[in-house]
Parts: C-alpha cells; structure tokens; sequence
C-alpha cells in the first residue's frame, strides 16, 4: 500500500514537472511583432563572379523552414540584394537591407566586396553578417562579420601546414595572386604558418599575374627547389599553371590550391596531368555525396532543386547557425536581441565544418579553422584525408 | 645570368603567341586601315566554338576546321559592321569602335561560356619540341614563332609583289579613290576581316592550351598583339614580329628580378607609351620651331 502511494506520488511529481516544463517552453523561444523575421544579403551576382547559389541555397533553407509554419510561428522573409560586384551599388544595397527592409541581421552572403565595402555601416547600424562565403580579407578582420567558411588566408596557412605535417614537405613555396589589399592578409597567413612549424618559406613570391604565361613561375618553383608550393589562383588559373607544369615536364613537386580551384570542371580540365594536384575544401568536400555529413545538406537543396555545389553548402550553414541563433533567443527577435545572442552564443558544432561555428564579441572572427585536403586522380577529386586537417592555434 | 637566360626562354612560349597576333594586327590596319581591338576575341569566339563541336561529339580535327569556319564568319562580321557603317569613319573613330565591339563580345562571350569556370581545350600540337637552359620549349610556342615568320614573309610579298596586293594597299590608304578606279573595295575588304579572322582562330587554337582558359584572359591578348604592331608603326611586319618576341622574353625575364616583377602586367603599355613618344618626338620639335 505504502508502496502504490509513493509510486503515485511519483507520478504525480512527474507530471507536475513535465507541466512545468511545458510551460517554460512555450514562455521561452523566439517571438515576433507581426509574424516575421527579416533576415538579408548581400551577394555579388551579376559581374565578374557569380556567387548567387550562396543565398540561393539560404533560401532554400528557410523556404523549408517557412513551409513547416515557420520559426515558432514568424515567417522567415529573406532578401537577397545583387552587390554587381560595385562599392557604390553595394553600399546602397546594405542601407537599403538595414533601412528599408529592416532586417535583424544579415545571412549567407557571399560576395567580392560586401565585407570591404559595408563591415564598418554593420558596425555602425549594429547589425551582424554571418557570411555565407567571405572572400575579401576585410570579412575575416571586421567585428561585425564572421564567415561560415575557412576562407583562403587561413586555408593557405592550413595547405602549408598539411605539406609540412603531413606531405612531409621540407621547401614549401608559396606563389600568390595579389588582388587589391590581400596582400598582408597572405603575408599573414604565412607568418602563423610559420609560427606553427616552426619553419621558414622557402620561396614566397606575390606577383603572380592574373592574366599572362605562367611558365617563368613554375620554372622558378622548379629551379629555387621547391617540393610544395602553395597558390591561390581560381579554376582557370589552377588548370594553366598545372598544364604549364605539364608542359615542362616537372616532377616531384607537389601543387597545393584553395578552395576555388576544387570544382568538377577543374577535375575534369585536369583529367590527363600527371602532376600531385591537392586543393583544400572550406567544408566537408561536396563530391562525398555518400557522406553522412553532406545527408542533410543533400536532402534540403535536392527537394529546392539548387545545384550540389561548395557555394551551396556555404549558404546552408550559414542560414543553419543563423536558424539555430534565432532559435535560442527568448523572446522578441530584434536587431537588438539578435546582435546579442550572436555575440553571447557558444560555440557550436556542425557536421559540415571541422571546427566549431562561434561569432563572439572579438575584433575579428575566423571560427573555421580547419580542411579537409582532395587530391586529384584522373580527373575526379578523392578525399586525401577523412579526418579533419585542424590547424593547431598559433600562440 | 643563368636564371635570366632561363627566364627569357620561359618567355618564348608568350612571345611567339604575341608575335604571331601584332603580325595580323598590322595585317588588317595595312589593308582596312582599322586598328583593330577585336582580333583575338574573333580568334577566342572560333576557339571556344571548337569546343563546343568537340563537346557535341564531333571529332578533333572536323571541329578544328568548323571553329576556323566560325572564327572567319565572326570576322567577317565585324568587317561588314565596319564596311557598311563606318568605312569612312577616320582611323580614331574605326578604333573606337571595335574597342566597343570587344566589350561586347568579351561579356556576350563570358555569358556563354560559362564565365570563369575553366575549358577544356584540346593540345593540337602537344609535347615539347626541345630543351634549352633548363626550359622545355613546346612544339606550341615553336610553331607560333614559326607562323608568325611565315605569315610575315607571306604578308610582305602579297603586298608589294601582286596586283590584289596593291589593290588592298590603295583600298586602305585611299578608299574612295580605289573604288572610283573600279576596284571592288566592299568585297576586298570583307575577304580582308574573313581571313584575319580565320588565321587568329587558328593562332589562338594552338594558343589556348598554355593560357588562362577563360573568354576574356584570351581576348586580351589583343593588348600586348597592339603593343607589338605599334613597335612596327603598324606598318612593318618584320619589326612587329620582332615587338613581339622582345615584349614577351622582357616579360619571362622580369618575373626573374624581384623588383620588377610585380609591375610586368604593364610591359606592353610601357612599350605603348615609349614607342609613341619616340614616334612622336618630330611632331612635337617641328611645333616647337
């Protein structure tokens, strides 16, 4: 009998706690004034380079959460604004994004300048970007921004660092395009890279052309010595300065690139080289499409119909950590609140990325810190190594 | 010493493709009177034709002479825009205006091809055809020297030794005149633009596989090919030939001198502006007198 009544007693508690609990949920969550949540970007997509699948895969993330009634109710309303790679036409966009459209906080950009152009007004309005795809070095030297990728400054420390770790290299060389004010942010790059090993470049050179032959470079690689040598070129720069290595018949150099140079066409412009070609991806490599980490990336821009590209993942996490943000704030989202819970947040991990996401209150933000390195082999990209290549903090 | 040697016979492989296009640079202002900005766009837009049959499934060399064929008809094209419109337009104005046209093409052309995503371009001519201090000359840069060579000798002859010859010559220098001495100046002038434009499709062909293949990386090769007609006056072929060659061994030999280095991109502007004021230096003692 004793027993019964301590065993309803028990029930009853628990009840009472799970009521309770019901009730500091439906307290707590993210609230909104008339049912939506402004959020935008700024993106380059008409000019030079198109980077529209980065907020295009955004929406599709939010356009999945909108269709399941949204965040705790508020419809998610996401702009997306063309930068047409122009400081003036960017500069309008972002006051138009914070003025007009009122948005919280800006998501899944990815753009040729919007860091340069706009970090200091996104301080200024205190409003904060979570870049989809920072590409200019102000995006990961401004306070108001912190890119979902590694980017290609600390991705030339990380290439450096897993030729000397882990190709064994003992003369890396770094061959650099310097394009506006990169270059001390490569100078950078390589100095922690330095710091880390404890080795010195053997041979850094950032005159690389943009346009032009390429042959007396890779001579000069092959005649200083060189076993690795890191560059930055994008897809038709990776394929000259790998035939042009072809070309001249070079052996026993490895040829390390970022992450622009990791795409299908490059792949498969490459398919007869012989060279050692290895590019580092800025999340888990987009080709595994068997990856249990790609699985929810896959299904979401499968059912939107969007391209199974790098960009694309870019744009998921992004919209992912900015949902996950949105997600613990108590109460209303506002500029305020959210800007808040943005710099307050934990760190916090995802399967897409080696290290964890975390935007704080720093000066500047580089969360990403690690890769995962591709080597090329006749014409498809294989994955060099599964686990992540995590760069060790420099200090 | 040594590496400069080196570095200058790394140059040899953008020498030859300069050399070869300042060539048919002052081919077309010699014969139409049109400094001309489109030359190598009219050579990239037959070239990426090429692929484009070779993706369609048509074999190499087929799609080779298809992409020849798109390259004259592109060439003919313009001709005919500067024929119909602008054929008594003076030399500033004809210039401007394939100055324009090569915009066009260049954002026309990047629309189509995909932007910079990187081609695939077939080596016509591939290995390397020998060693020399330590760099693999290839049969590409060796047969563009060779063309270049060819096509000014060719040129020089058509010229000055054949009666078309001195029909196209009084075509360029007086049109109007030419045509009242009954020479079919419309037809001369479009055959002019068709085999430029043939022979840069094919230049840029063997061409291609070394450069950035990107659309506009290859249409502004037309920068250093006018760099190297100027050297000639654009109205030399054996000194814009040899413009040519200089401006590309100066360019392999700088990236060898840490200093200069960065600034090589400027090169053929610098030979620009040096050969104009040398050019110029007569007029401007003749205004001071």
């Amino acid at each position: 009998m004793k027993s019964i009544s301590m065993l309803l007693g028990g029930v009853a508690l628990a009840c009472l706690a799970g009521l309770s609990a019901t009730t500091a949920a439906e307290a707590a969550g993210p609230t909104c004034k008339d049912g939506v949540i402004r959020l935008g970007a700024v993106s380059t997509i008409t000019g030079p380079a198109d980077f529209s699948e980065v907020p295009e895969a955004a929406a599709a993330v939010f356009d999945a959460v909108n269709a399941k009634g949204g965040l705790n109710g508020c419809k998610i309303e996401y702009t997306i604004s063309d930068d047409k790679a122009d400081p003036a036409v960017a500069a309008q966009a972002a006051r138009d994004l914070i003025d007009n459209k009122e948005v919280v906080a800006l998501v899944g950009s990815g753009s040729l300048l919007d860091c340069a152009v706009n970090a200091t007004t996104y301080k200024r309005k205190g409003v904060l970007s979570v870049q989809g795809l920072g590409v200019d070095a102000a995006c990961f030297n401004a306070p108001s921004v912190a890119p979902v990728n590694v980017g290609p400054y600390t991705l030339s420390t990380a290439m450096a660092y897993y030729a000397t770790n882990q190709l064994k290299a003992e003369k890396v060389c770094g061959f650099f395009i310097i394009i506006g004010g990169t270059q001390e942010a490569y100078k950078g790059a390589i100095e922690t890279w330095e710091k880390i090993s404890g080795k010195k470049i053997h041979l850094l050179d950032m005159t690389l052309p943009f346009q032009g032959d390429l042959t007396p470079y890779v001579i000069k690689a092959r005649d200083a010595g060189c076993d690795a040598v890191i560059q930055n070129a994008v897809e038709p720069g990776v394929v000259q300065w790998v035939k042009t290595a072809d070309a001249q018949k070079i052996t026993g150099i490895n040829w390390l690139f970022l992450a622009p140079g990791y795409t299908q066409e490059v792949a498969k412009a490459l398919a007869d080289s012989t060279q050692p070609v290895y590019v580092g991806t800025e999340w888990e490599p987009f080709t595994e499409t068997g990856s249990a980490a790609n699985k929810d990336w896959i299904a979401t821009m499968t059912a939107a119909g969007k391209p199974l590209t790098a960009f694309s993942q870019g744009g998921y996490l992004a919209a992912t950590v900015m949902l996950d943000v949105l997600s613990g704030i108590n109460g209303e989202v506002t500029r305020e609140s959210v800007t808040e819970a943005l710099q307050k947040m934990q760190p916090k991990s995802y399967e897409l990325a080696g290290t964890p996401y975390v935007f704080g209150e720093g000066d500047r933000h580089a969360p990403m810190q690690a890769t995962k390195v591709m080597k090329l082999d006749k014409g498809k990209w294989t994955v060099e190594t599964p686990d992540w290549v995590v760069l060790p903090s420099a200090n | 010493m040594n590496a400069l040697l080196t570095s200058a016979v790394a140059g040899l492989t953008a020498a030859g493709a300069y050399a070869l296009l300042g060539v048919c640079a002052v081919f077309t202002f010699r014969l139409v009177a049109v400094v001309n900005f489109t030359g190598a766009a009219i050579g990239t837009a037959g070239t990426f034709s090429m692929i484009g049959f070779i993706s369609l499934g048509v074999p190499l060399w087929p799609a080779v002479v298809l992409g020849i064929l798109v390259g004259t008809l592109a060439g003919a094209l313009i001709g005919l825009v500067m024929t119909q419109w602008f054929s008594e337009a003076t030399a500033t104005t004809k210039a401007a205006v394939t100055a324009a046209l090569l915009v066009g093409i260049v954002a026309l052309g990047l629309r189509l091809t995909g932007g910079q995503s990187p081609k695939e371009f077939p080596t016509l001519f591939p290995g390397s055809a020998f060693r020399l201090a330590g760099v693999e000359v290839t049969v590409a840069s060796v047969l563009t020297v060779v063309l270049a060579l060819v096509f000014t000798l060719l040129a020089d002859a058509f010229l000055n030794r054949t009666r078309t010859g001195l029909h196209l010559r009084a075509l360029s220098e007086r049109p109007m005149a030419a045509e009242l001495l009954g020479v079919r100046v419309r037809i001369l002038a479009l055959l002019v633009w068709a085999v430029t434009g043939a022979f840069t499709t094919f230049a840029l062909m063997i061409i291609a596989p070394q450069r950035s293949p990107d659309f506009m990386s290859l249409s502004l090769l037309v920068v250093p090919a006018l760099a190297a007609a100027l050297v000639g006056a654009f109205r030399s072929f054996p000194l814009a030939l040899a413009g040519g060659l200089t401006i590309g061994i100066v360019e392999g030999m700088s990236s060898a001198i840490d200093g200069i280095s960065q600034y090589r991109g400027i090169l053929p502007f610098f030979v620009i502006l040096a050969v104009l004021l040398w050019s110029q230096r007569g007029a401007r003692w003749d205004e001071a007198r």
